[in-house]
Formats: structure tokens, C-alpha cells, sequence
């Protein structure tokens, strides 16, 4: 492997890997406060990613589809939590994922009633067009543009998760929801919230993913099957394990495509069945 | 005997005996069924049967291990699909004798399962869902892949299966005979498995797994053999079901149709072995009837419904008959709340 070959694949990896973690802290996030695998999370991304496609179709720019499509999506989630999955709670768990299945099932069939079937692709804003050089390699400017973008947004959640009240509260609930309960903070309005910030992040991460590549109805499975692979892999609830297992995935996937090429779909699941058989409870602990 | 006792003796009585009234009058119907065909039902409902007969087969098995044992597969298509495609091959390539591939597919489903069960019991939960759907996906991509059964195009071509005696498996009606008994052994086993001392041994692990180890029980041994059951039904259904439609393709092995499985079971009432055979005549017949003017988006009416019980009737339609029936004509069908 030459090294233009090897600074493409790990620039490539590295782009996929932070686009993932936005999916993938999400998930992480929402299972950790709430207890819930949300399988539904890449059908909202994929909506979020349709969406911006309708909204440029209607002449709003790039940026603002980039706004707009996750607030509807965190919308929806909003409801989603509020109407389906609060009833449940008290419930056996898995009760919960097999609601978010059939969530996933209506929005993706959704989608392909309203769009159709064939791929679509999403304009890029004309200031990110063609490549740039790095390191005498000649990479897109999108893809960079995806990379900083996911890496400044999942800092920000970082932080957020860490130095704000707010995420204060969000690490206590994770312990022990009963003792923040008594503090005086209501819990169930701290779920919705962090369902409906969980279906945004998707969201975003389905647009800039969507313009990156392209639009399909099959992206969802894509999607949400590896923000699941991430989490496992790093420890399901745990943000950095998130960061790490997204990383891992991207960078397996674009060096993969290159050293086996026509067997990288089967790494994926490779990965993901080791680390369950060899360590159950993932690659990191704590937050 | 007291008098209380001998009230509800005779209500268990009663009940027992109109439920067996009820089985005789539906299986007498459905016996009947394919003399209709052509004259008073299109013989397109021979066939939808047909399907409903292969997909009962399957969904019973997977109750035994979702319903009874507490296990949530997301990989069940993995059976199927290996069933499905040892009969193609079988068909294709050795000889078209329906016994021949039915036993290879149990032995190669056994085999499967005592595999991929070993590795995937030991996790619970949502572990043992990804881990089931990770070793599923191994098989779709795979034989999505393989030349030799036609890649991601199928495997057309395959001649019809033979019974061994003047008997024509590729006549409708007979398939459709053919495949009723299937389900109707298929039901009498089940039902015999879940009375034996593994069957309230699930149960229990269902239950509460811990206190069933306590009690003396090989709780792995015990899940495992639910595994493997649950497996070799697949097996067969998938069979059955190359058998009738002479075409496979990878679509056999597809998640979405793991999920399927796992829906007719909680739409028809986990825990039941009679709620997921009306769960998957229900499944099956909605996708015929929406999918002539909705194609694949059906799924979402599918999805709906499937929500809407998930939120208000959890023991699926079996509950929901149970709640708006008298109490003892159900007393005892539905038992305890079910596997949630």
C-alpha cells in the first residue's frame, strides 16, 4: 500500500468513523439515560437526510436544510417518545425494542412511498466543491468539511455531557434515576428531551452522510446497524466507548474495502460477533 | 369435592370441550377448504393457505423459544433460509424426493442450531438479538453472494418435488394437503413439548431463570434444546416452502424476514403455539391483500398494526379475543401474561 493509498483510506476511515460517532453517541446516549436500543435511529437519520433533499428541492440551501430537517426529525422524536415508547417504560425491555422495530418498519416504508425507490443525491454547497491537497493527496473538500464538522459536533456534545448542568443531571440518571428523581428534577421530561436531541443528531448525521454519498431506502439499515456495531463494540452507554467503536468501524471499513475487497459487509459482522463473544460488556466503561 | 370446586371443574369441562368442538369445526373447514377452490373461493386462496400452512410451521417453533422460553431471536430467517436452500440444491441436483430434502434440512437446521445456539445462548437479551441477527446477516451476504445457488438473482428452475407415491406434490390441492398435515403435526408436537417437563422448564427460565437453576435445572441444556426445536421447525417450513414456490433467493435469509416471524408471533399472542399460526394467517393475508396496491410500503400498515398491539394488547389477538370473550372459553388457552 502506497502512501497516498494509506493517507486516502485513513483520511476516508476517519471521515466515516466521526459521521458514525454522531449516530453512534446518540444511540449511546438515549440507551444510557433510558435503557432503550432505539432501532428505529437510522430510519430517522434516513428521514432526516430525505428531508433536506425535499428542502433544497424547494430552494432553501444546504445550510438551512442542514437546520431545518433535524429540528423536524427531533420533532417527531419528541413525539415518538411522548406516545409510544413512555407507556412501556414499566415494561419488559424488550417490549421497548421491538416498538422502536416496528417504528423503524413505518418510517422507512414511509420514506420509500414518498420518494421512491432510486437513489437521489443531495447538492453540495458550492464553496465545498472539488478537492483539496493534503499531504500530496487530493481529497474532496465535502469529505473534510464531514469530518471537521462531525469531530466540532460530537466535542460539543462531549462537553455538553460533561461540563453543563444539564449533563450533569443526564450522568446522575444514568445511575440512579430514583435519587435525581428526589432532588426535584423530572426525569420523564429529561427522556423525551434526550430522545428528541438523540433523533436530531441522527438526523444530522443522515443529511451530511447523504450528501457524502447518496440517498437510499436502504441506508437506514446501513445506518443504525453500524451506530449499533460502535456502541457494542465500545461499551453500550458509554459516550468515549461510542467515539472509539465509530472510529474502529470506520476505519475497518475503508481499509477493508481495500486489503478484501468484496468482503467488506462481512468485517462489519465479524467485528461485532468477536467482541460480543470475547467481551460482552464492550471495550470501555464508565462515561 | 366442594361446590366451588365442582363449578369450576365443570366450567374447565365446558371450556375444554368447546375448544376441542371449535378445533374439529375449524380443521373440518379447512379440510374442506380445496373442494370450494374454482367454485365458491378463488383458487388463489388455496395457495395464500398454502403460505399461511409453511409460515405456521416456522412461527410455532420460534414461539417456543420467544413465547415459552423468554428468548428473543432477531435471526430466525437463518433456519428458514438454510432449510429453503438445502431443499433447492437438494431438488436441483440430487434427487427431487421431498423426504430427502426434508431430512436433510432438519439435520443441517439441527446442526446450525446446537452451533449458533452454543455461541448465543450465553448472552441474553438485546445481546442475544444482535448476536442472532450478526450470524443471520453471515448467511444473507453469503448467499447473496455464492455462484453456485445463482448469487443475488436466485436460483430458478427447481423441479418439482416428488412424494414417493402416485401422489402429484406440484397439484395445488395436494401441496395444500400436504403441507395442512405438516402444521397440524407440527402443532401436536409443539403442544406436546411445552406440556413435557422441558416445556414448564422454559417456562420457568421464562419466568425467572435463576430460581429454575436453583430448582435443579440445566438451564443452557434447557434453552439450547428450545434453540435446536425452534430451529429444525424452520428448517422444515423452509423446505416446505421451496417445495411449493420452485424458486429460492437470498431473500430467504433476509432480516426484514426475522422480523416478520417475530411480529406474526406477538400479533397472534406469544406463549400460545394457536396465537402465532393466526398471527401469521393474519400477516399473510394483509401483505396479499395490501401488497396488490401498495408493493413493498404495506410494510408500514404492517408496522402500524404491529405498534398498536405492542401499546394496548401486548398478548396479541389471542389476548385481545381473550378479553372480549367469556372468561372460560379462554381460561385456559392463555395463560399467566405471556412471555411480557
Amino acid at each position: 500500500m502506497s502512501f497516498e493509498v494509506f493517507v486516502t483510506n485513513l483520511l476516508y476511515g476517519l471521515t466515516i468513523g466521526s459521521a458514525l460517532i454522531l449516530v453512534a453517541s446518540s444511540l449511546s446516549l438515549i440507551f444510557g439515560v433510558m435503557g432503550v436500543v432505539n432501532f428505529a435511529h437510522g430510519s430517522l437519520a434516513m428521514l432526516g437526510a430525505y428531508l433536506a433533499y425535499t428542502l433544497i428541492l424547494l430552494k432553501f440551501n444546504f445550510w438551512w436544510a442542514l437546520i431545518l430537517s433535524p429540528l423536524v426529525v427531533g420533532l417527531l422524536g419528541l413525539l415518538i417518545e411522548l406516545f409510544t415508547l413512555r407507556p412501556l417504560y414499566a415494561r419488559n425491555p424488550l417490549l421497548q425494542f421491538f416498538l422502536t422495530y416496528g417504528v423503524a418498519m413505518i418510517i422507512a416504508n414511509v420514506v420509500l412511498y414518498a420518494w421512491g425507490g432510486d437513489a437521489l443525491g443531495i447538492d453540495k454547497p458550492g464553496s465545498l466543491q472539488g478537492p483539496v491537497n493534503i499531504l500530496g493527496v487530493y481529497y474532496p473538500k465535502f469529505r473534510l468539511f464531514v469530518f471537521f464538522f462531525s469531530a466540532a459536533l460530537a466535542l460539543g456534545l462531549w462537553l455538553f455531557i460533561t461540563k453543563t448542568t444539564w449533563g450533569v443531571i443526564l450522568r446522575a440518571g444514568i445511575h440512579n434515576r430514583e435519587l435525581v428523581e428526589a432532588f426535584g428534577i423530572n426525569m420523564s421530561r429529561v427522556f423525551t428531551l434526550v430522545f428528541a436531541l438523540g433523533s436530531a443528531l441522527a438526523a444530522v448525521a443522515g443529511v451530511i452522510l447523504g450528501a457524502m454519498r447518496n440517498l437510499n431506502p436502504v441506508m437506514d439499515l446501513d445506518l443504525v446497524i453500524g451506530g449499533l456495531i460502535a456502541v457494542v463494540i465500545g461499551g453500550l452507554g458509554s459516550f468515549r466507548g461510542a467515539v472509539l467503536g465509530a472510529l474502529i468501524l470506520g476505519l475497518s471499513e475503508s481499509f477493508g474495502a481495500q486489503l478484501m475487497p468484496g468482503f467488506s459487509k462481512f468485517t462489519v459482522y465479524i467485528v461485532m460477533v468477536a467482541i460480543l463473544l470475547w467481551r460482552p460488556e464492550g471495550l470501555v466503561r464508565g462515561v | 369435592m366442594s361446590g366451588a370446586q365442582a363449578f369450576e371443574y365443570r366450567t374447565m369441562r365446558a371450556a375444554a370441550d368447546y375448544k376441542r368442538y371449535l378445533a374439529v369445526v375449524l380443521l373440518a373447514l379447512l379440510v374442506l377448504f380445496p373442494l370450494g377452490a374454482g367454485t365458491v373461493v378463488s383458487e388463489f386462496y388455496v395457495s395464500l393457505l398454502v403460505r399461511i400452512f409453511v409460515f405456521g410451521v416456522v412461527v410455532l417453533g420460534f414461539d417456543i423459544l420467544l413465547g415459552y422460553c423468554g428468548m428473543a431471536s432477531f435471526g430466525h430467517a437463518m433456519f428458514f433460509g438454510s432449510g429453503a436452500y438445502v431443499a433447492g440444491i437438494l431438488f436441483k441436483h440430487v434427487s427431487p424426493s421431498i423426504w430427502l430434502a426434508l431430512g436433510a434440512s432438519v439435520a443441517a437446521c439441527a446442526m446450525l442450531g446446537v452451533l449458533v445456539g452454543y455461541l448465543c445462548i450465553r448472552s441474553r437479551g438485546l445481546y442475544f438479538i444482535f448476536l442472532t441477527f450478526a450470524f443471520a446477516q453471515f448467511f444473507y451476504l453469503f448467499f447473496n453472494s455464492w455462484q453456485f445457488v445463482g448469487a443475488a438473482d436466485g436460483m430458478p428452475g427447481i423441479p418439482k418435488p416428488t412424494l414417493g407415491i402416485p401422489l402429484d406434490l406440484g397439484n395445488r390441492t395436494v401441496y395444500y394437503y400436504f403441507s395442512l398435515l405438516f402444521l397440524v403435526l407440527a402443532y401436536v408436537v409443539a403442544r406436546h413439548i411445552v406440556r413435557s417437563p422441558l416445556g414448564r422448564a422454559l417456562v420457568g427460565i421464562r419466568e425467572n431463570e435463576e430460581r429454575t437453576e436453583f430448582l435443579g435445572f440445566n438451564v443452557h441444556r434447557c434453552i439450547l434444546t428450545a434453540f435446536v426445536i425452534s430451529a429444525v421447525y424452520g428448517g422444515v417450513g423452509g423446505c416446505l416452502f421451496t417445495g411449493y414456490q420452485n424458486f429460492v433467493s437470498s431473500s430467504v435469509y433476509h432480516w426484514g424476514l426475522s422480523g416478520e416471524i417475530l411480529i406474526m408471533d406477538l400479533l397472534g399472542g406469544m406463549g400460545t403455539l394457536i396465537g402465532p399460526v393466526i398471527g401469521a394467517a393474519f400477516v399473510i393475508y394483509l401483505g396479499d391483500v395490501l401488497s396488490t396496491w401498495m408493493h413493498d410500503t404495506w410494510l408500514m400498515v404492517l408496522g402500524a398494526v404491529y405498534v398498536v398491539f405492542i401499546l394496548f394488547s401486548p398478548e396479541g389477538i389471542l389476548g385481545l379475543a381473550k378479553r372480549a370473550l367469556p372468561s372460560q372459553v379462554f381460561s385456559h388457552v392463555v395463560r399467566g401474561k405471556g412471555a411480557l
